[in-house]
């Protein structure tokens, strides 16, 4: 513990930011709260991105380890104890510190507090919980807090710790037990679907509390969250996306992250992807996540047995109208509300402008290009007053082939790196 | 055809609205335009309108009872923007006037910008999309340093005349923080003072050595950010194309991290 006493802030943050960055949520959304006067903060439900990283993420909260020191030994993690990397631990002061001054510079929306398993589950839980006690209280901070739920934490602790943050998150690692298992031996399905049911019921209680007494405090007033590790395990994505609907329906989560798999161990239980990250293959798990949280489609019309996983090429949405011609053309105005959310090249956003706009007057296409109906994509599936924007074939080759050649099938950066993105349990 | 010459200014515009409409004129014979044409039109009678404050308040007041408050936000905000004035026959004061007649004509004019089929009225909605998008960037691209003296100073470039929202944002966020944001476009600055409203001046000529002075953990607080924001990135991932889509180069000069 010597080398960590000389160790400068510099070399910490450097060291702990480094280890958190596979931890891919840093949104700052799901609660709207106003300054108090007197802190520091406040939070609005959108969320802000502060600034991009290189790989074009959104950095939004300091998010850091508050050790990276871990008892445990996960695959695929690289602070796992057996790893011989570089280990430091944060004072809580010193996470007071740098998140006050970079929050009053404008760097950040808040902090995402996350760590290793320093001696215990216990243990850890406590230093988390001091750290934004010490926050909260002694510095007044009102921004936005995100932090992680430790595995086999003492029920308590994480209750207490749930009344100082925003959001908190235990990851699930794995979409399946079996893979959860074989690549992170210490942590098991039941360790983390425990807290996850127990943040579940304490959001659920204090909106009783709340209902009844206004002042009460909140808890974990912009819900939880949990992410999964995609590629390093062979699951397809139908096990993958049941997992996720089943999260949402049953566990009440606001959203769950897909992190595309970096093999940054090199251990033999784990696949090599000479491609580099599945990003391709999480980027269509990310849109049809979308799809379940916004436009009321199920994973069982996505995806099924016997076609397990997304189509590479085309956004799911395109993807799941080419396979239903017969629902379509529908007619702008007239078509209900759900019916226009699963037209490609329409938003949510869209559709509501759409229904309001209706109302009003006859809507046609160049209406419809002002509201942000993307139409070289929505063209084929719609008609205004029962026109067609220009004669095509309602044909299912036809359309693939017009809807390849719009570029954005395939988002910025993954066009020409990861087209074929074989992964070796695609082959 | 009478037309109204207005100042670009949410006073200039909402005053411009009052005359007209005082004017019995008839509001097919109306116009309302940003100052002065290159080319006086034959037949067309011209009207300098000088803002007052007193009018505006009386157009703003009536828009927000009539259409709520979120509407008199959106329409405020749409003539903050900045709209390239190429399209003559969309004017953003006749629009606005127009989109206001169409309010006060409608059943329900807390939806009347709902009304996307008429041009004035999509034109109304762009607009104030165009402002809140670049202040919802700005709430997080601009960055403050700390002066000698502890103020905060931030200096930033919009398009849009974004600074009232970021006033209001920064004061609640900020509440005990002396700071000012100085938009360098428009020569104008929100200045706060802790525990205090915020207010908007003008400025004419910033004090350069003033705000070079920065404070002694100024620097050291910029080398952990830069340190942080470096080591954030997943090298594997590389992606400079989609980070320069989601923060645009133009906003790279105020940063910490990018300058
Ligand atoms: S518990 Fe596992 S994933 Fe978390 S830091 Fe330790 S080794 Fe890494």
């Amino acid at each position: 513990m010597n080398i960590q006493k000389t160790m400068s802030l510099m070399e910490k943050l450097t060291i702990l930011s480094a280890a958190a960055k596979y931890d891919v949520a840093c949104t700052s959304s799901g609660v709207d709260r106003k300054g108090n006067g007197k802190g520091m903060g406040n939070t609005i439900a959108p969320g802000i991105c502060h600034a991009f990283s290189s790989d074009g993420r959104c950095v939004s909260l300091l998010k850091i380890l508050f050790t990276n020191e871990c008892i445990f030994q996960c695959a695929y993690c690289q602070n796992n104890c057996s790893n011989d990397v570089p280990r430091a631990s944060f004072t809580p002061e010193e996470i007071c510190t740098l998140t006050m001054e970079f929050y009053r510079r404008n760097y950040i929306e808040g902090l995402f507090l996350s760590s290793g398993i320093l001696v215990s589950p216990n243990y850890t839980m406590e230093l988390i919980y001091h750290t934004l006690y010490k926050l909260r209280h002694e510095h007044q901070f009102h921004g936005y807090i995100h932090v992680k739920a430790i595995p086999g934490a003492d029920p308590l602790l994480i209750r207490q710790t749930g009344y100082l943050a925003d959001r908190m998150s235990i990851n699930l690692e794995l979409p399946t037990s079996a893979g959860l298992h074989s690549l992170a031996p210490n942590k098991s399905r039941r360790t983390i679907l425990k807290p996850m049911r127990q943040i579940q019921n304490g959001i659920a209680e204090n909106k009783d509390e709340l209902a009844v007494y206004q002042k009460a405090p909140h808890f974990v007033p912009a819900g939880q969250s949990t992410q999964m590790i995609i590629g390093a395990t062979p699951e397809h994505d139908y096990e993958i996306m049941r997992v996720t609907e089943s999260l949402y329906q049953k566990f009440g989560l606001k959203r769950v992250f897909y992190s595309a798999f970096v093999n940054v161990n090199q251990n033999e239980k784990l696949p090599m992807l000479p491609g580099g990250p599945p990003l391709l293959r999480e980027h269509r798990l990310y849109q049809a996540d979308w799809l379940l949280r916004y436009y009321h489609f199920s994973v069982s019309e996505l995806l099924s047995e016997d076609r397990p996983d997304f189509n590479l090429n085309l956004d799911p949405k395109c993807d799941w109208a080419l396979r239903h011609l017969d629902l379509f053309p529908v007619e702008i105005n007239r078509a209900s509300y759900q019916t226009l959310l699963r037209v490609p090249g329409i938003g949510y956003k869209s559709a509501g402008r759409i229904v309001k706009a209706r109302r009003m007057n006859r809507l046609d296409f160049s209406d419809l290009k002002k509201m942000g109906v993307v139409l070289k994509r929505a063209l084929y599936f719609i008609t205004c007053s029962g026109h067609m924007m220009y004669r095509t074939k309602l044909e299912e080759n036809y359309i693939f082939e017009n809807l390849m050649r719009d570029r954005t099938q395939i988002p910025v950066g993954l066009r020409n790196s990861s087209y074929q993105q074989l992964t070796i349990w695609d082959v | 055809m009478y037309v109204f010459l207005c100042e670009n200014s949410i006073e200039g515009i909402f005053t411009g609205v009052y005359d007209a409409w005082a004017s019995r004129y008839g509001h097919r014979n109306i116009r309302l335009s940003l100052d002065t044409p290159d080319t006086y039109e034959l037949f067309c009678e011209y009207i300098q309108v000088t803002p007052d404050l007193e009018k505006s308040r009386r157009i703003g007041r009536a828009i927000c009872s009539s259409f709520g408050y979120e509407v008199y936000q959106d329409i405020c905000q749409a003539i903050m923007a900045a709209g390239k004035e190429k399209k003559k026959a969309l004017d953003k004061a006749d629009c606005v006037y127009r989109t206001i007649l169409l309010g006060f004509a409608m059943h329900d004019g807390h939806r009347v910008l709902t009304a996307l089929g008429e041009p004035y009225v999509a034109r109304v909605f762009e607009l104030a999309r165009t402002t809140n998008l670049e202040a919802h960037h700005l709430m997080g691209f601009l960055r403050f340093r700390e002066l000698e003296n502890g103020v905060l100073f931030s200096a930033i470039h919009p398009k849009n005349d974004v600074l009232p929202i970021l006033g209001e944002h920064f004061t609640d966020r900020l509440p005990q923080e002396h700071f000012m944001i100085y938009d360098a476009t428009h020569k104008t600055a929100a200045v706060h003072k802790a525990g205090s409203p915020f207010f908007i001046a003008d400025v004419t000529d910033l004090n350069e050595a003033l705000i070079q002075n920065v404070s002694a953990e100024e620097l050291e607080y910029r080398r952990l950010w830069c340190a942080f924001f470096e080591s954030i990135a997943i090298k594997a991932r590389q992606n400079p194309k989609l980070q320069s889509q989601n923060i645009p180069k133009r906003f790279w000069q105020d940063t910490v991290e990018l300058c």
